[in-house]
């Protein structure tokens, strides 16, 4: 699974279909406050799509860990948290860059963006636990039963509470539906370059995750510790 | 007449300068996205390698 290409020459050619065709499929024109930069569902929404996807493995991996005591499970867990969190904050940066044109400043206070600020701290608060512990098995186990924690906390910061409140974000009160999910949102055009664009990222994520662990397991082989 | 003429052909001329220069965004996204390709199928070339000598 680490070695195969087929999967990974997928990604590749989803991702170069997502940055040509992106730019060229036809939007729809509603009342027109988007403009061009609708086509930024190519590109930001997958970032949090390809989140939820790769912390939700590392959460699997954390899992299996504290139920085997396994450390190649551990090594699992820290490069798909790594990769989850290296797309959550390049969504947060997109999403504040998309905000400074679309709201008027790239920090609106809008509950999504502090939900998803708070949910990215708490995620870099595994690395500083792990960073503070030198005993391999402790730092395994510990930092697996915290990303457990982690990851249910996604879903008050980033799904419930800004559905619950106003939100400028698709998905608030006011406005209808399942961001992102939503029927309305995108023109059955834009879905046929949406869903392969996170099926594209989300596997880059995966690629550049198994580089990761397949580094740390040749690390931890040459130390003895495997 | 002719000059306003001559001046507005020459600014619509090329591939690139079509639809307010997407297709120059679209190019350069395109090199990006296969610049970090290239980059990461070799990081993984290399990477069987030493676990092969291992």
């Amino acid at each position: 699974m680490l070695r195969t290409k087929w999967w990974k020459v997928l990604s590749f050619v989803l991702l170069l279909y997502t940055c040509t065709y992106g730019f060229l499929v036809k939007i729809p024109k509603l009342d027109d406050r988007l403009k061009e930069s609708i086509r930024n569902f190519f590109f930001h929404v997958p970032m949090w799509f390809g989140m939820m996807i790769l912390l939700f493995v590392s959460l699997v991996y954390a899992i299996k860990y504290l139920r085997t005591g396994n450390l190649v499970h551990d090594i699992y867990a820290e490069a798909y948290a790594s990769m989850g969190l290296v797309f959550g904050t390049l969504g947060i940066i997109t999403g504040a860059l998309w905000a400074n044109y679309q709201w008027g400043s790239p920090w609106v206070g809008d509950p999504k963006q502090n939900g998803a600020a708070i949910a990215l701290l708490i995620y870099f608060a595994y690395f500083v636990l792990r960073g503070s512990l030198l005993d391999v098995e402790k730092r395994a186990r510990l930092s697996a039963v915290y990303n457990i924690f982690s990851f249910f906390m996604l879903f008050p910061t980033l799904w419930i509470l800004p559905r619950l409140t106003e939100s400028l974000h698709p998905g608030g009160q006011g406005s209808e539906g399942n961001p992102g999910l939503n029927g309305k949102d995108m023109s059955s055009n834009m879905r046929m370059v949406f869903y392969p664009a996170v099926i594209g990222w989300t596997l880059l994520g995966v690629w550049i995750s198994t580089l990761r662990i397949r580094i740390q397991l040749v690390e931890f082989k040459r130390e003895g510790i495997l | 007449m002719l000059q306003l003429l001559q001046t507005q052909a020459i600014k619509q001329e090329g591939f690139m300068v079509q639809n307010g220069k997407i297709f120059l965004v679209m190019t350069i996204v395109c090199i990006i996205l296969i610049g970090i390709f290239l980059y990461i199928a070799r990081i993984d070339k290399r990477l069987t390698q030493l676990e092969k000598n291992n």
